[in-house]
């Protein structure tokens, strides 16, 4: 296998091509440091820094997390986009298409927010939207779900777009899983990596997507005629199989650009094996089987669905995350790789998203679940996996992109200040969480308790490094992307 | 040959509509919501699909310049469709004649007519979106009937109407096992060709 250039000729981006990407990108970027700021006002809040009304404080944290897991969507579906089409053919359309909806989605979400006033969170549990005290109206719960439902039609297209292109090389989506090897034959070994992510993420995102097109629908019916009340459980148990799996498929995008990229910065291939086969196999279906870990206290669930939630929570992110992160290590280990950002960048995602699953494995655990899932525990995973896990793999190919358009492919001197200053802003941040949650400071108040103010406190010192990083890279990125391609040698040697 | 099947498929056409006009027949299956809308309205969508080979090519042809992709077609069935899915629709047609010539006509010439026409012409993801939007529908239709609380039909009891909703979580749940199989194991030898 021979080594893999740095940029290929195949993923030079056309004109038209560009222009989305860029659209995509800067969006994403400036998308992510304005709910940094809004993460940021809510932890000066509660840390008593700031002042800031309690219906203001929870219509910023649900657009928070609404705008937070949207544009992770978004950014990482650009990642999976730019490698992907080296391999099949996918259509601009249904990628500027997917855009375009989610901007006018986006705006729906921030108008039934800022002023309609909805504040149910970005989970939109029912009958929480519907059960508004007098704080908005329910055309502004119905707009914020409405804003959903143009987001998720947006993906839909995306994937059935690059299902279309998948099929066409690979036949059907088993045989782009690799699902022909698991038991025996000769594995093709140029098979992409990046088909097999895309195609377990297409399958499995299809499907929550599908879960949501029908809560969505029908919690909209039901604010407009509450007689027809639904399901709570069954709402919550859609709910979360739609929001989890959109969540969780962002890493498996992301990942995508490390299969892709850390071989070209280490110089050496990164081939396809048997157990990454089964690693994804395995994965398709657990990430559609986890979600019952958000519904370990609700009582009423079926008890073998909570079984199934911890058993599986516990195996779900082991199979991708070993082979990817052995892989990787295996790939750089005595390599001579030169530490450019891509290369820092793909190296801390996988830091974060081993240690980031760690909380997550010990929250699924019911006994732990009981007293843990409603303190800030939970939020500090998910902010240790998407800050230091998913985020880096999107800025990794960021860096990357900008680099061959620079004139010269070494870091600026900004890049030397900005990466470790991201990476301890980021890591204190998520630790400062887990810590209040450890002390049971619960998430989704506006108002602390005093014992818990220190550790809100902390977290806002370690989210203005994070911002302050973030600043940096944005306007690096920006500027990088929005500067015409230069030549880059497509022969340059890795490394 | 051609010719042949053309004029067996709209004999066919015919000849289900004539069985379906007949009145212990109509009586059989608006005797019940579930029969209504499974059996009766599936059948003379199935009139209007079996009608396209009756269609003269000439008009076909004419057809291609409105129907870019199927899309307008798909517009025209599935607008059409979602008429015929209120319950007080459903309920008046088995006693408004007025209602019952309206769904023995559109259902034919408004859903099935103009989707076989679209079907060929509809790309990949054109079809997925319908395919996902079909089946989301029978979740959502069927959720609606088992939560709603109060008869929503004069002609028809509560029992009737939770036993459609039954019915369609299940199309909806078949529709989607077959569809996850067809698409992992599946052949697409029009996409394939089309590479």
């Amino acid at each position: 296998m021979s080594v893999p250039t740095l940029y290929p000729e195949d993923e030079r981006l056309t004109r038209g091509e560009r222009v989305v990407f860029n659209l995509y990108i800067i969006t994403a970027l400036v998308v992510f440091v304005l709910m940094m700021l809004f993460g940021l006002v809510m932890r000066m809040a509660q840390g008593t820094w700031l002042s800031l009304p309690p219906t203001l404080f929870y219509q910023i944290m649900t657009a928070h997390g609404a705008g937070t897991v949207g544009t992770m969507g978004l950014a990482s579906s650009a990642v999976m986009w730019f490698f992907l089409r080296k391999y099949v053919r996918l259509n601009l359309w249904a990628f500027l298409t997917n855009y375009v909806l989610f901007t006018l989605g986006a705006l729906a979400i921030l108008a039934a927010v800022f002023i309609g006033g909805y504040a149910g969170a970005w989970t939109f549990l029912y009958p929480l939207p519907v059960h508004s005290m007098g704080e908005w109206t329910v055309h502004a719960a119905v707009l914020f779900m409405l804003g959903y439902i143009a987001i998720g039609v947006g993906f839909l297209l995306f994937y059935l777009d690059a299902m279309a292109g998948v099929i066409r090389v690979y036949g059907n989506l088993g045989r782009a899983l690799g699902l022909q090897w698991l038991f025996g034959g000769e594995i093709d070994p140029v098979h992409p990596k990046t088909v097999v992510a895309s195609t377990m993420v297409i399958i499995t995102n299809s499907i929550g997507t599908l879960a949501g097109a029908v809560v969505l629908v029908m919690s909209i019916i039901n604010a407009y005629f509450p007689e027809l009340a639904l399901n709570a459980l069954l709402a919550k148990n859609l709910i979360y199989l739609f929001g989890h799996t959109f969540i969780n498929a962002t890493i498996y995008m992301g990942v995508i650009a490390v299969y892709e990229l850390l071989p070209r910065y280490s110089g050496r291939p990164y081939g396809i094996s048997r157990p990454f086969l089964w690693a994804w196999a395995a994965s398709t279906v657990m990430v559609l089987s986890v979600y019952p870990h958000h519904l370990l206290m609700d009582y009423v669930m079926p008890h073998w669905m909570l079984v199934m939630g911890q058993i599986v929570s516990y195996a779900s992110g082991l199979p991708v995350f070993v082979v990817t992160a052995y892989g990787a290590l295996t790939n750089v280990y005595r390599c001579g790789i030169r530490w450019r950002m891509p290369a820092k960048l793909m190296m801390l995602s996988m830091y974060g998203w081993a240690a980031g699953i760690v909380p997550a494995i010990i929250d699924a655990t019911i006994r732990i679940n009981e007293v843990m899932h409603n303190t800030q525990w939970v939020p500090g995973h998910f902010h240790f996996y998407l800050l230091l896990g998913v985020l880096p793999m999107i800025l990794a190919l960021m860096f990357h992109v900008i680099a061959g358009r620079a004139q010269s492919l070494a870091d600026a001197t900004t890049d030397k200040l900005s990466f470790p200053i991201y990476a301890v802003g980021g890591l204190a941040f998520a630790v400062a969480l887990l810590a209040a949650g450890h002390v049971s400071a619960p998430r989704r108040y506006a108002v602390h308790l005093p014992q818990w103010v220190p550790y809100d406190q902390a977290s806002s010192i370690a989210a203005i490094l994070v911002i302050a990083a973030m600043l940096l890279f944005t306007g690096r990125i920006i500027a990088g992307l929005l500067r015409a391609p230069a030549h880059v040698d497509p022969a340059h040697p890795a490394g | 040959m051609i010719i042949r099947a053309q004029s067996c498929s709209s004999g066919s056409a015919t000849l289900l509509f004539l069985v379906l006009l007949m009145p212990p027949v109509k009586q059989a299956l608006e005797a019940s919501l579930t029969a209504q809308v499974l059996v009766q309205i599936p059948l003379l969508i199935a009139v209007g699909w079996l009608l396209r080979a009756a269609v003269p090519e000439r008009i076909l042809a004419r057809t291609e310049n409105w129907n870019y992709r199927g899309i307008a077609g798909l517009v025209l069935a599935t607008l059409t469709a979602a008429y015929w899915m209120l319950p007080r629709v459903l309920d008046a047609a088995t006693t408004v004649p007025l209602l019952a010539v309206a769904k023995y006509l559109s259902a034919p010439l408004l859903i099935g007519l103009p989707f076989a026409l679209s079907w060929p012409r509809m790309g990949f993801i054109v079809r997925g979106v319908l395919l996902a939007e079909l089946i989301a529908t029978c979740f959502r239709l069927g959720w609606l009937y088992l939560a709603s609380p109060v008869r929503l039909c004069n002609n028809y009891l509560l029992n009737d109407q939770q036993r459609l909703g039954e019915c369609m979580l299940a199309i909806g749940s078949g529709l989607l096992f077959w569809l996850a199989w067809k698409l992992l194991w599946g052949r697409f030898d029009s996409l394939k060709s089309a590479a």
